[in-house]
């Protein structure tokens, strides 16, 4: 698609065309997150929607993180935010997630990933619902989309 | 012999906890030596820091030994049960104790990355540096025959908890299984330590989503037992009825999982829609779509836990289709059958229980045994493959439906009282949906002073390098599905 960015007006990057490309870690959580992700997950798939679940950092857009994050777990996150390619982006989703939840730091975990790094989306809930996830990711990415589009951005 | 290594047991000194003895260490020496001629299952073993407890099944009364610890070495269980070799390295992780004669010494819980050895000691010593990588010994037989290994996990956008799988494979059938654990562990029982029971319960509630009500209500038998409390008959009502709606969400996920792996779509479609109404009655009900926080019920809970008109025939209808899909030519049950066969005395070698032993053959239910409960809810004999766990989640997802309609409307069970300065000990189990969940504390001054929970997982991802060895590549996650292990609840 990079030659189009030729042809564009204004010579500004047109928006992203292709689907939204999710890789979700879970990092240490109860895993109830994780499952209304999947439970979401089913749902695009049964709409066919602009917007996937992958199973490898080298082809996603959006790091997505549930649970609280355990020392084990840091240097794996860290590898698969090296390992996902050009302009990307980092979801935390849950309580545990945001800020800790009911997990905060010890010698196991580090607490919220939203506590230590820069995240584009950030949803608390203990759960949040599928629709709520949705609702969220569709709304980042519209703004994504606009602001990438938008001349002179 | 059993009745011998019971007796043994029994002789020795009893305790505030009243299934538990305290054992001299030439007794549980003796002990350990005796198992190996002893029909005696391991369900537990696990540390206090001045004493390591091993829990039994005596028939079904649990039974527990303890043997005191001063110099930091007890003898191990694992020669005898090899389901205990998990626990010895975990004992040796947190605390430091050594087990005398385990099979298998290298650490199952710390990799290297936490930043104390021995955390649960009172003063912990700092570890030495992170190490650069980890070295897996694949053995003669996959060096000798080549071919590849592969990978699985702990990221691999996937939606389940951390763990890593590493399989040797010479042809298209898994030749070598190494497991590596730790990624999910959150270091439960050292928050546990010091926390009032009310703030405990919250934290167990948050183990593993799946089990939740099954992990609250084995933490309410045991602050019950610690402190003299009986429950009362309609607390115990709400608790089944709050389990079996846990019971049935949790197996439609695992059903709706592996259909996922088999491209059943019709059955996805289907028993997805149905897990989403589950979790819909459990919002309604509870006001979350998992059941936290209901044992004790959180505040502003609803004070009487009935079923909306026309729920239960919804339900019933769901699961006599999902019957008739897993059932049909080409369906889900001929897709899977003969695949990670799991046989009852390789179940038993390693201490599994709950669901998945059941359809292995083995009994093992513990709902039976629970106020309640009536024999007809339970039972019936399989063969421990794929198929034969999905039958037995869906059947037991039809008869929780049963016992929701049969239990109809229950009260909300009441904010027990709190102890404010009370001690004691208890232990607490239940089924859960993956099979039995223990709880055991200790109080102190109102305040929980010790904790362990045992979790079946535990001994699933023992076992994995017997399930899945002579496994095709390709079956690796449809088996994993299967078993519903959770590294969540095997890590803590």
């Amino acid at each position: 698609m990079a030659y189009l960015h030729l042809f564009a007006q204004h010579g500004v990057a047109l928006s992203r065309m292709a689907p939204l490309d999710i890789f979700h870690v879970e990092t240490g959580g109860c895993t109830a997150c994780a499952l209304e992700l999947r439970m979401l997950a089913r749902g695009l798939v049964a709409t066919c929607g602009n917007m996937r679940f992958v199973s490898t950092p080298r082809q996603a857009a959006l790091l997505l993180l549930t649970g609280s994050l355990t020392v084990e777990m840091a240097p794996v996150v860290e590898l698969a935010w090296q390992a996902m390619p050009g302009p990307r982006a980092l979801a935390a989703v849950g309580d545990c997630a945001v800020s800790g939840g009911v997990f905060p730091p010890n010698y196991a975990t580090l607490g919220g990933v939203g506590t230590y790094a820069r995240t584009s989306l950030s949803l608390a809930g203990c759960p949040p619902a599928p629709e709520e996830i949705l609702a969220a990711l569709l709304n980042w990415h519209g703004r994504d989309d606009a602001g990438a589009a938008s001349p002179g951005q | 012999m059993s009745r011998d290594v019971s007796a043994l047991i029994r002789a020795e000194e009893p305790t505030a906890c009243r299934e538990r003895f305290v054992l001299e260490p030439t007794a549980w020496r003796e002990m350990a030596e005796a198992l190996p001629h002893a029909a005696l299952p391991l369900a537990g073993l696990w540390a206090d820091g001045a004493q390591v407890h091993a829990l039994f099944m005596d028939g079904v009364a649990p039974l527990i030994a303890s043997v005191a610890v001063p110099d930091g070495r007890y003898h191990a269980l694992s020669p005898a049960r090899a389901g205990a070799q998990a626990h010895e390295r975990i004992i040796h992780d947190l605390w430091g104790i050594e087990a005398m004669g385990a099979r298998g010494t290298f650490p199952w819980l710390d990799q290297g990355h936490w930043p104390v050895t021995w955390p649960l000691r009172e003063r912990p010593p700092p570890a030495p540096a992170a190490p650069e990588g980890v070295e897996f010994t694949d053995g003669a037989t996959m060096h000798g025959a080549g071919g590849t290994m592969v990978g699985h996990g702990p990221a691999d956008g996937g939606f389940q908890a951390p763990f890593y799988l590493r399989l040797g494979l010479p042809g298209a059938r898994v030749g070598t299984v190494s497991v590596r654990m730790g990624y999910a562990h959150r270091g439960l029982c050292a928050r546990m330590r010091g926390r009032m029971p009310v703030e405990g319960a919250r934290l167990v509630a948050r183990i593993e989503a799946m089990a939740s009500v099954a992990h609250q209500r084995a933490f309410s038998h045991a602050l019950a037992a610690a402190t003299g409390r009986i429950l009362p008959e309609g607390e115990e009502k709400a608790s089944v009825f709050l389990s079996e709606l846990e019971r049935i969400a949790s197996h439609l996920e695992i059903l709706v999982q592996a259909a996922g792996l088999v491209a059943d779509a019709r059955f996805v479609a289907t028993g997805a829609s149905l897990l989403e109404r589950v979790r819909q009655v459990c919002r309604d009900l509870c006001g979350r779509r998992f059941l936290f926080d209901v044992l004790p019920p959180a505040p502003g809970a609803a004070r009487k836990l009935v079923l909306a008109d026309g729920v239960v025939a919804e339900l019933r209808a769901g699961c006599m289709e999902l019957m008739r899909l897993f059932r049909r030519p080409r369906g889900l049950a001929t897709r899977t059958v003969d695949r990670g066969l799991l046989p009852a005395d390789v179940a038993r070698k390693w201490g599994i229980a709950g669901s998945t032993a059941r359809a292995s053959g083995m009994e093992g239910d513990l709902r039976r045994y629970m106020p309640a409960s009536r024999p007809e809810w339970t039972g019936g004999p399989l063969v421990g493959d794929v198929t034969a766990r999905l039958a037995i989640r869906l059947r037991e997802c039809r008869q929780g439906v049963e016992m929701l309609a049969a239990l109809g409307g229950v009260a909300m069970p009441p904010v027990p009282p709190v102890p404010e300065h009370g001690s004691g000990e208890g232990l607490g189990l239940t089924e859960g949906p993956a099979g039995p969940v223990w709880h055991w504390l200790r109080l102190e001054g109102g305040r929980i002073a010790a904790w362990w929970c045992g979790d079946p997982s535990l001994a699933q991802v023992q076992a994995l390098p017997d399930i899945l060895s002579g496994a095709m590549e390709a079956d690796v996650a449809l088996i994993l599905a299967s078993l519903g292990l959770s590294a969540a609840s095997a890590d803590l």
